[in-house]
């Protein structure tokens, strides 16, 4: 497999739309098509083999489950994990000869996705400090009371730090890295040390993106029951994840009742010496 | 009163709106973060509110105060704006500085909620949906949570928007208040478990650790043993060791992959760890 000019080009436009802050939007942009998902079926028709696109795309989503970016500090670049590493990812998994929806193939993806991601933070911080070029405008714009200016300030001029940071950074990467992939397969044998690394550290770093997500519910150690509930059900009982769901509704259900209960007893915001009464009774049950 | 009170109309309000709903993050820097978004979305209403030049850009300075939040959420406090802004224009006793007050007030909190409530528990719960669907590279979780999220996204955006203009900041009091907590609450539950779900699922981390007698045959596997205690029970650690190392020991995620790393190759050196590939 490999990637054409045009491919390279589709790709680049989609970088530049999906990306934190992309021009897409947010709700379009980041929390759509940046999503390694979207990315995949998005590659996976522009490289024309969407089966292997969605395989990569469910891969790498796992990994990157909580890409919250609190305060605008990212870990990983969501255009460069979907539109960089997903089609090399593709790549490198068709010239392996690896079964598109196979585990060692997901696994792939997922190391070469991550390091792909991480190394790709420079974009965001790239067109982040670009964008200030503009904003210098539009605060002389502001002053001089040419407020329609705004409207091209916030929605054209960052077209040109997109050029510089999405457009051609995956242009390049992927019309150029597809060879490399290849190149690679020869130079590591599958059953190589290497290999062996990069394959189980892929089956390892989907822990990572669920403890930042776990990072946000837990806060104390008795915060992981419902966690490892929902991991019985699906590991012990082989439940789907719609059922999950459903199952998890009646806790939630009393979750709600218990807190407004509580409140209301209360008369205000739980305080800390009804937190602690409380958690004493848990463990008289 | 001989002058009849400015109201702002629903085509301008739908305006800043989109201006918002799109516009929030494209131009962002770290130093100025969303205030451009900001000011875009105010502009419809200032120029309709304000009919003399210099009050428009008076009102215009009001926004140039920095602004970050979990934008999605805090369609929110843009709306609570609108209506501020309409009573400033009215006289009513507010001045810019109130408003900043409630702006920088609000933003905070509502990034905190947002950023657990939206990011953290509804976008992971419907991928974890979507990812069950696509398995074996079906396109059918991708299109589920493309269509799904965005209904989601923009109508509620603009559903928070214009109750906020509504009602103000008791529109916020919902969100932050006894009833809102209780909500959030239980909406962490339902996230944590799907999160737990996904994890067996999705994550696999499988030794290949085993004791072989003298012809070779495997008389003790250590997956197997471990399935019989506790199924997944190899990824719940790793799982808990990531959470531990993050959360505890305050170690960044990029340090974090890179540790899984060298445990990785160090688990491949010792032979606990075996992908079995082969051409």
């Amino acid at each position: 497999m490999t990637i054409s000019w045009l491919q390279a080009i589709i790709l680049g436009i989609f970088a530049s739309l999906s990306s934190m802050p992309g021009m897409g939007g947010s709700s379009i942009g980041n929390y759509t098509l940046g999503r390694p998902l979207v990315g995949g079926l998005v590659c996976g028709l522009v490289l024309g083999n969407v089966q292997l696109g969605i395989a990569c795309g469910v891969a790498m989503q796992l990994v990157y489950i909580a890409l919250v970016t609190p305060g605008g500090t990212v870990s990983a670049d969501v255009r460069a994990v979907s539109y960089i590493g997903i089609p090399l990812a593709m790549v490198a998994v068709q010239s392996q000869h690896l079964m598109a929806t196979g585990v060692d193939a997901a696994n792939l993806a997922k190391s070469m996705g991550t390091l792909v991601g991480t190394v790709g933070t420079v974009l965001f911080y790239g067109t982040a400090t670009m964008n200030l070029i503009w904003q210098h405008m539009g605060w002389k714009y502001v002053d001089q009371g040419k407020f329609h200016k705004l409207y091209m300030v916030d929605w054209g001029l960052p077209w040109i730090s997109h050029l510089l940071f999405s457009f051609l950074p995956t242009l390049i990467m992927t019309k150029l890295g597809a060879s490399a992939v290849v190149a690679l397969r020869n130079a590591l044998p599958m059953d190589g040390i290497p290999m062996k690394t990069l394959f189980t550290v892929g089956s390892m770093l989907p822990c990572v993106g669920i403890a930042i997500l776990l990072r946000q519910i837990v806060n104390k150690p008795i915060d992981f029951i419902p966690f490892l509930v929902g991991f019985t059900l699906a590991a012990s009982l082989k439940l789907n994840l719609v059922s999950v769901a459903v199952v998890s509704l009646i806790f939630a259900l009393l979750t709600y009742q218990l807190e407004m209960a509580r409140s209301s007893h209360s008369g205000g915001p739980a305080s800390p010496a009804a937190e602690s009464n409380d958690a004493s009774d848990e463990e008289d049950i | 009163m001989a002058d009849e009170r400015k109201k702002i109309s629903k085509k301008t309000l739908t305006k800043a709106f989109h201006h918002w709903y799109y516009g929030h993050l494209t131009c962002f820097s770290q130093e100025h973060m969303q205030t451009f978004g900001y000011l875009t979305s105010m502009l419809p209403i200032v120029e309709e509110l304000y009919d003399k030049p210099e009050d428009q850009k008076e009102a215009m300075t009001t926004y140039k105060a920095f602004f970050n939040t979990e934008p999605q959420l805090g369609s929110v406090i843009v709306g609570v704006t609108a209506g501020l802004e309409e009573a400033k224009a009215n006289g009513d006793g507010v001045d810019g500085e109130t408003i900043n007050g409630m702006r920088a007030g609000l933003m905070g909190p509502i990034a905190g909620i947002g950023d657990s409530l939206i990011v953290g528990t509804l976008i992971p719960i419907l991928l974890g949906i979507a990812l069950g669907m696509s398995t074996g590279g079906s396109p059918v979780g991708a299109i589920f949570y493309i269509v799904v999220w965005n209904l989601i996204a923009y109508f509620g955006m603009h559903f928070l928007f214009f109750r906020g203009y509504q009602m103000g900041d008791r529109a916020v009091e919902f969100l932050v208040g006894k009833q809102g907590s209780a909500i959030r609450k239980a909406i962490g539950v339902v996230g944590a478990m799907v999160v737990g779900g996904v994890a067996a699922t999705w994550v696999n981390v499988k030794t290949a650790f085993a004791l072989k007698n003298a012809a070779g045959k495997t008389f003790l596997s250590l997956q197997t043993q471990l399935d019989n205690i506790y199924p997944g029970l190899l990824t719940v650690a790793f799982i808990f060791l990531c959470w531990w190392l993050m959360s505890k020991k305050k170690i960044s995620a990029v340090n974090t992959m890179l540790l899984l790393v060298v445990i990785a190759f160090v688990g491949v050196l010792v032979g606990f760890f075996n992908p079995g590939l082969t051409y």
